[in-house]
């Protein structure tokens, strides 16, 4: 049997931020290719200590709903899962694990369809139209706008956009920054962010005095997206992920 | 090298089967947590809230994936961070076809649960003292190593009893050092600090180090000025609206009072 494990971040106090990880496993459920799909966190439960003891399985992938690279997806997740790499045997199991969601080839292609479900019906203006691309980010860790890096140049080499943009809440370039000086008259705005939340919901929209999704201003019209996160092909995205790291016992048993 | 062992016992196997036939012996049902699980004559499983055990006109649901949404919020709509808190609505009633669907069903009502109730009875339930689970702790939770033996004592105290938390608790302070408190008297085992209490443990060091910066040991701190402030507040309105269940740095959230009365009251009351 075959299992595939979401761990999400989940919270103690947002009831909605665990929501995106168990509408994406209900997806993989409905869509079949495992025999289970659980989902666990690090601040719900189950836990990441606990949820293999709730698997049947004996094959297990386990998939990071994060977005980038970092803390979580390399340090947190496997020290509480207990796996020492891309292959542990534990407790009669075969873990896999697989990296996070935004370094993913498809992810650009998930950002893209989400533009699309934002763009449908809504007029753009005469003119050039910029894709912003948002990350939280941090001076912290660098690694942690290397997604969002990654995916604007895979967009932009794609070529649909006369212009696409890297922007973050706590590092520079700063959001309020790009959406107010591209040079197009038309801005695109995708927070590339696993779930709804106070950023998200709040400060954003705040911050940029945004109406809504379609934001007229005098000389550009601002159009914001909700969290890459969310959107229904990332329950797609996690199970390719999945599939994708069952050649990693290959690589394990030749070292 | 063999993938996978098919010789080693598979926990989740064991425990749904363990579990489905520890309700079967019990034709009026087993009382687990906060619900009654009971082996339905016709076949099936049927779990409802203990309260509820005579009552009709309960909302039926047949996915054990519902199980979720039941267990989310509390009769008044709060959120329910943690699973074995005894808050768990009323009003539904879950008919499950087989002991699968009743697995799931627990693991969403009470995560783990019946997995480490099984290894519980087997003997076999590993536990992990506070100590070991704050030495891995990192990031904003890596000062909760700090905390001394008789915080923990107390955040034990304040944060997992029965009146906050219906697990029964089977981790110590450090494998030298029992936790010395009411442990709980239900079935659901707790082997290790959940991220509930490693974040309230958190919460507990800032009052510790209040504690150490206030040099007359009867003095209070400006944390406990703070609290009885806000209390006195609410109570002077008419109306103390407590914070949420896991909001420990608001001073009306009930396990801070629940620590607050441990640390405060002797102060305030030197001669009881």
């Amino acid at each position: 049997m075959k299992a595939l494990v979401i761990v999400g971040h989940g919270s103690h106090l947002n009831e909605d931020s665990s929501l995106p990880v168990y509408e994406h496993a209900e997806r993989i459920r409905q869509s079949g290719g495992f025999d289970e799909v659980v989902e666990c966190f690090w601040k719900e439960e189950p836990s990441m200590r606990h949820v293999l003891d709730t698997v049947e399985s004996e094959e297990v992938c386990v998939v990071p709903a994060f977005i980038s690279e970092g803390y979580f997806t390399q340090q947190v997740i496997p020290r509480e899962l207990g796996l020492d790499g891309p292959v542990t045997f534990k407790d009669g199991k075969i873990v896999r694990y697989a990296g996070p969601l935004g370094t993913f080839e498809k992810m650009a292609d998930v950002i893209l369809e989400r533009v699309e479900d934002l763009m449908r019906g809504k007029e753009l203006r005469e003119g050039r139209t910029a894709l912003v691309l948002l990350g939280h980010g941090t001076d912290l860790n660098k690694r942690s706008s290397d997604v969002i890096y990654l995916n604007a140049r895979r967009i932009r080499e794609r070529g649909v956009y006369d212009i696409v943009e890297e922007a973050f809440l706590d590092q520079d370039p700063e959001v309020g920054e790009v959406v107010g000086k591209v040079e197009a008259e038309n801005v695109i705005l995708i927070p590339v962010f696993v779930a709804e939340g106070w950023h998200t919901r709040e400060t954003i929209p705040e911050d940029l005095g945004l109406t809504g999704e379609v934001t007229v201003r005098e000389d550009r019209t601002i159009f914001y997206g909700a969290p890459v996160g969310t959107h229904p092909s990332m329950a797609s995205l996690i199970a390719a992920r999945a599939r994708e790291t069952e050649h990693y016992e290959v690589v394990q048993n030749v070292s | 090298m063999s993938r996978t062992s098919p010789d080693r016992e598979n926990v989740a196997v064991s425990s749904r089967e363990a579990f489905a036939a520890w309700v079967g012996e019990a034709p009026e049902g087993r009382k687990f947590g906060q619900v009654v699980v009971r082996k339905l004559p016709s076949g099936g499983y049927e779990i409802r809230h203990a309260s509820d055990a005579g009552s009709e006109n309960l909302e039926v649901h047949t996915n054990p994936r519902d199980a979720r949404d039941i267990s989310k919020l509390t009769e008044a709509g709060e959120y329910r961070p943690l699973k074995s808190s005894p808050n768990l609505r009323r009003g539904w009633v879950l008919r499950l076809a087989d002991d699968r669907e009743l697995a799931s069903a627990m693991n969403y009502l009470y995560p783990a649960a019946i997995s480490h109730w099984y290894l519980l009875r087997e003997g076999r339930l590993k536990t992990t003292s506070f100590r070991e689970n704050a030495a891995r702790q990192s990031g904003i939770y890596e000062r909760v190593r700090y905390l001394s033996d008789e915080a923990v004592q107390n955040a034990a105290r304040a944060c997992c009893e029965d009146e906050v938390c219906l697990k029964k608790t089977l981790w110590d302070v450090d494998e030298n050092t029992p936790l010395e408190m009411e442990r709980g008297r239900g079935d659901i085992p707790c082997p290790e600090p959940c991220s509930v209490f490693i974040s309230f443990a958190r919460r507990v060091r800032y009052f510790e180090r209040e504690e150490e910066n206030t040099s007359d040991g009867n003095a209070l701190t400006p944390g406990e000025r703070r609290d009885l402030a806000a209390l006195v507040e609410a109570a002077a309105s008419g109306e103390v609206k407590m914070a949420r269940e896991a909001e420990f740095e608001k001073p009306l959230n009930q396990r801070r009072m629940r620590y607050r009365r441990l640390t405060l009251l002797p102060k305030l009351r030197p001669e009881e």
